[in-house]
């Protein structure tokens, strides 16, 4: 089964995509090779286990002070959601050295994630990717962190001690209904530990290529039992990229963040989170002078458990963002939420749950020439509600969920976002699942308020009659865990998009043009995910992607351009990944990448290679090597040739101390 | 319902054995110290201890902390038995730690299956992680038996089951739902139930613990 796996997409990759991967299996099986053999790393990873039976008379309270080493190693049971969900868990995203959250997206086999230049990502899912995605939510410990200036992410601000990082889980397709508007093509939700896990000292440092300067720090401590709190900060300071041809990219960058999280277990039932983030950013320009950005966030959330299953959740965030691009744009943004949800005592069949959610944003923007969002001042409100059950067949194997999100926008008025999944399970090891759903991206600043350029006579004049952009997707999901340790999933979808974005010129050339909703398309493709752990020590995944993404100009639309921006999209994308642990204290982590053709801006395919080699001298210290992009010197992955950065090689080199 | 009240936590810290103390200090002085030092393992023996050598462990422990019901055993030397159900996690783990042991005079012996009827005469059964979606099932199943579910998904307990594992960090912790343990007509020490975190349903207090 697994073979097939491996050689099904190999003939995907194309003339030189073949060589490049028979290339780069004898480095990194060589490299494999050359680390086993050293006998002197494995005589330092001590002499095994010893024997249990001279454990037998630890009580159980020492017991619960042994830190075991392969926590999350054991194989994720078969995840029973009726949707496309890949999940990671802190000892993936360790071992994969990502340094940020977008790097650790990397690894999600269901999503494209392309750096633009040293600090900029696109990272999308199911096609219409974009410097500025706009279809995709992403949410930080239930903080959503895409700007309503555009509905995308600056992911160059999304940050977060990595170390502290407890999961991200990545649905790709349609998630609207619960996690709200822009929810159209995926959601990305990250969660941190609690405090009550960051228990103790972490000291982490490091140095290389790319990233120059890396630190770290965060402290966890107990106040009271039950009352846990940590404290971090962070340093990151990375090189420019490069231009096509060779020359710098002036885009180096620096980024320093700090924060806290408090956890109250004030019963067995109630609990309260407050955290809060607070960072400070310098990005250079080749020209018109340094990017300066800053900003915080606060949040509070108390859960309450009422019986097995049934819980309530308030939470409040509010978050400030402060924006200074030279000669462009300068933004302050103060966003605050309050969000309420009610998972009601299952019954006997149904479990029924709802939600209701208010948010503010007040925008303050000071416009340049080029161009403006106007009003510059705005003050927008969104409510909106959900509500949603699940019911099962007595037997247990067939699953309904239906739901029905409502949410009054200050641009469309109240607009309803429904789907209905059904999953069959034959047996522990086995089900199927498929869905249809509708959802919206609501229209956002640039939709409606965008001129250029900032004065009379316009270009572009906002676009007074922009609607929400409408997603019916269709899906049809199977997920199999055919022996202990083997798991794969399997998602196909079929996406329909109604009112797309357009660029309308005017009758008159003299008038300006204006934003509308001009275009609809499609997409089709199919998600492989393979995760094969034959045993404590090693772990293989590989992930596909084949896609289809086409837009096209509805009658009426005169718009010739979008068409060909709209879907920057490769259509396919894999990695293979190979974890090893040479003993508990020594293990590498190997992955290559292939990213097809992105047609539309003539990005080239390519193939890459990253590896992380660990090593634990101590309990407390782990010593980290980290190669990334190792196959070329440098290699574009975005971006019109015009314009376009390439991603260079990094070698890092690190420690991470815990007392 | 039982609580860990803070001087509980107090009494718990005092009976650990004391770890050595490492000031930060002491060691922030430059990373080549740290490395050098590293060739003297701390906590290297306990340390290399894997998740399911010490969930082993943990189950023979529980044994020891359980009075179960008299019918439910065929004799007074009757031995004591532990079923896993589902995928073992344990390899040949389990069956040393319990090699040779005897619990209240009692041998014991492990059972495996898939079908929990199986594993109907077992008193303490494992639940696997690969049975978490038929968790609800074996819940309803056992309600009333005179066994201890030990479930590997960290909302076992939670959702009926009698103990589940959990991790706190890196370390593992336990949840215990006493209403299910009353049902099944259990009797917990004290000293277990201190050391757990207790969850689901209160219940009534049986006289002084």
């Amino acid at each position: 089964m697994l073979q097939f796996n491996f050689s099904c997409p190999l003939p995907a990759l194309g003339a030189h995509g073949w060589l490049r991967w028979c290339w780069s299996a004898p480095l990194w099986l060589g490299g494999l090779l050359l680390v086993t053999t050293v006998p002197g790393l494995c005589q330092l990873a001590g002499s095994g286990s010893p024997a249990i039976s001279s454990y037998k008379k630890l009580s159980l309270a020492q017991l619960m002070d042994i830190e075991v080493t392969s926590v999350s190693r054991r194989p994720e049971p078969l995840s029973d959601a009726a949707s496309a969900v890949q999940v990671l868990t802190a000892d993936e995203i360790h071992r994969s050295g990502a340094t940020g959250i977008p790097s650790a997206l990397r690894l999600f086999p269901n999503l494209h994630v392309a750096r633009i230049d040293a600090r900029q990502w696109a990272v999308a899912a199911r096609g219409f990717n974009n410097t500025t995605t706009n279809k995709l939510l992403v949410q930080l410990d239930g903080r959503t962190l895409y700007t309503p200036l555009f509905a995308g992410v600056f992911w160059d601000v999304q940050d977060t001690l990595m170390e502290d990082v407890e999961r991200i889980e990545v649905i790709s397709g349609p998630g609207a209904t619960q996690w709200g508007s822009n929810a159209v093509n995926g959601v990305i939700n990250i969660t941190t530990k609690p405090a009550r896990d960051t228990q103790g000292g972490l000291l982490q440092g490091g140095m290389g290529s790319e990233l120059q300067l890396a630190g770290a720090a965060r402290y966890g401590g107990t106040v009271a039992p039950g009352l846990y709190y940590r404290v971090y900060g962070k340093h990151t300071q990375w090189d420019g990229s490069v231009t096509p041809r060779g020359a710098a990219g002036g885009d180096d960058w620096d980024l320093s963040q700090g924060g806290f999280r408090v956890d109250w277990e004030r019963t067995t039932n109630d609990e309260f989170t407050f955290q809060g983030d607070i960072y400070r950013g310098v990005f250079g320009q080749p020209s018109n002078g340094d990017i300066r950005v800053k900003g915080s966030n606060l949040l509070g959330r108390w859960t309450r458990r009422f019986a097995a299953d049934a819980t309530t959740s308030l939470q409040f965030y509010h978050d400030y963002t402060h924006r200074m691009i030279p000669g462009v744009i300068t933004e302050r943004l103060a966003i605050d939420d309050v969000d309420f949800q009610h998972q009601l005592p299952s019954g006997e069949r149904h479990q029924f749950m709802w939600g209701a959610s208010y948010r503010q944003m007040e925008d303050r923007l000071e416009n340049a020439e080029a161009l403006a969002f106007l009003p510059a001042r705005a003050t927008r409100r969104w409510v909106s509600g959900f509500v949603q059950n699940e019911w099962r067949t007595a037997d247990g194997e067939w699953r309904y969920t239906a739901g029905v999100k409502a949410e009054r926008n200050p641009y469309t008025g109240t607009e309803f976002q429904p789907t209905f999944r059904v999953a069959r399970r034959w047996t522990e090891r086995q089900m199927a699942w498929g869905a249809i759903s509708r959802a919206l991206r609501t229209p956002s600043r640039i939709d409606r308020e965008f001129f250029v350029p900032a004065e009379p006579p316009y270009l572009v004049a906002g676009g007074p009659d922009f609607v929400s952009e409408k997603l019916i997707a269709y899906e049809l999901g199977y997920r199999a865990e055919p022996r202990s340790g083997l798991a794969l999933s399997l998602a196909a979808f079929f996406h329909d998009y109604d009112d797309l974005r357009s660029l309308e010129p005017a009758d008159d050339p003299a008038e300006p043009a204006q934003i509308a909703n001009g275009l609809v398309g499609s997409s089709h493709g199919a998600e492989l995910n393979v995760t094969y752990r034959p045993n404590e020590s090693w772990r293989i995944r590989f992930g596909y992607t084949e896609q289809r993404v086409k837009s096209e100009v509805k009658p009426g639309s005169r718009d010739q351009i979008s068409v060909r921006s709209q879907s920057l999209d490769p259509d396919r994308y894999l990695q293979l990944g190979i974890s090893h642990d040479f003993s508990t204290n020594l293990s590498f982590d190997v992955t290559t990448r292939h990213v097809s053709r992105i047609a539309n801006h003539e990005v080239p395919a390519y193939v890459e290679l990253d590896f992380r080699l660990s090593w634990r001298p101590r309990a407390d210290l782990e010593l980290a090597l980290r190669g990334r992009n190792l196959l070329d010197r440098s290699h574009p992955e975005f971006g019109a040739t015009a314009s376009r950065r390439e991603v260079q090689r990094n070698v890092h080199g690190s420690f991470t101390w815990r007392f | 319902m039982a609580l860990l009240t803070p001087q509980l936590l107090r009494a718990m810290r005092k009976d650990r054995p004391a770890r050595r103390r490492r000031r930060p200090g002491l060691l922030l002085g430059s990373l080549a110290l740290l490395i050098a030092s590293g060739f003297l393992p701390l906590r290297a023996e306990v340390g290399a201890l894997k998740e399911y050598q010490v969930k082993a462990l943990f189950l023979f422990n529980f044994a020891q902390f359980v009075e179960w019901p008299a019918a439910a055993f065929a004799g007074d030397r009757a031995p004591l038995k532990i079923g896993v159900l589902g995928a073992d996690p344990f390899g040949p783990v389990l069956d040393a730690v319990v090699a040779g042991e005897t619990i209240r005079e009692r041998p014991i012996a492990i059972e495996r299956s898939s079908q929990l009827l199986d594993l109907s005469d077992c008193h303490i059964i494992f639940v696997a992680e690969s049975e978490r979606l038929r968790i609800p099932a074996i819940v309803a199943a056992t309600a009333d038996w005179p066994v201890l579910t030990v479930g590997d998904s960290p909302d076992f307990a939670r959702r009926g089951g009698t103990v589940a594992f959990v991790f706190e960090g890196q370390k593992i912790r336990f949840e215990i739902n006493r209403a299910a343990a009353q049902r099944q007509g259990l009797k917990l020490s004290s000293q277990l139930l201190a050391l757990a975190r207790i969850v689901g349903p209160p219940v009534e207090e049986e006289g002084r613990r």
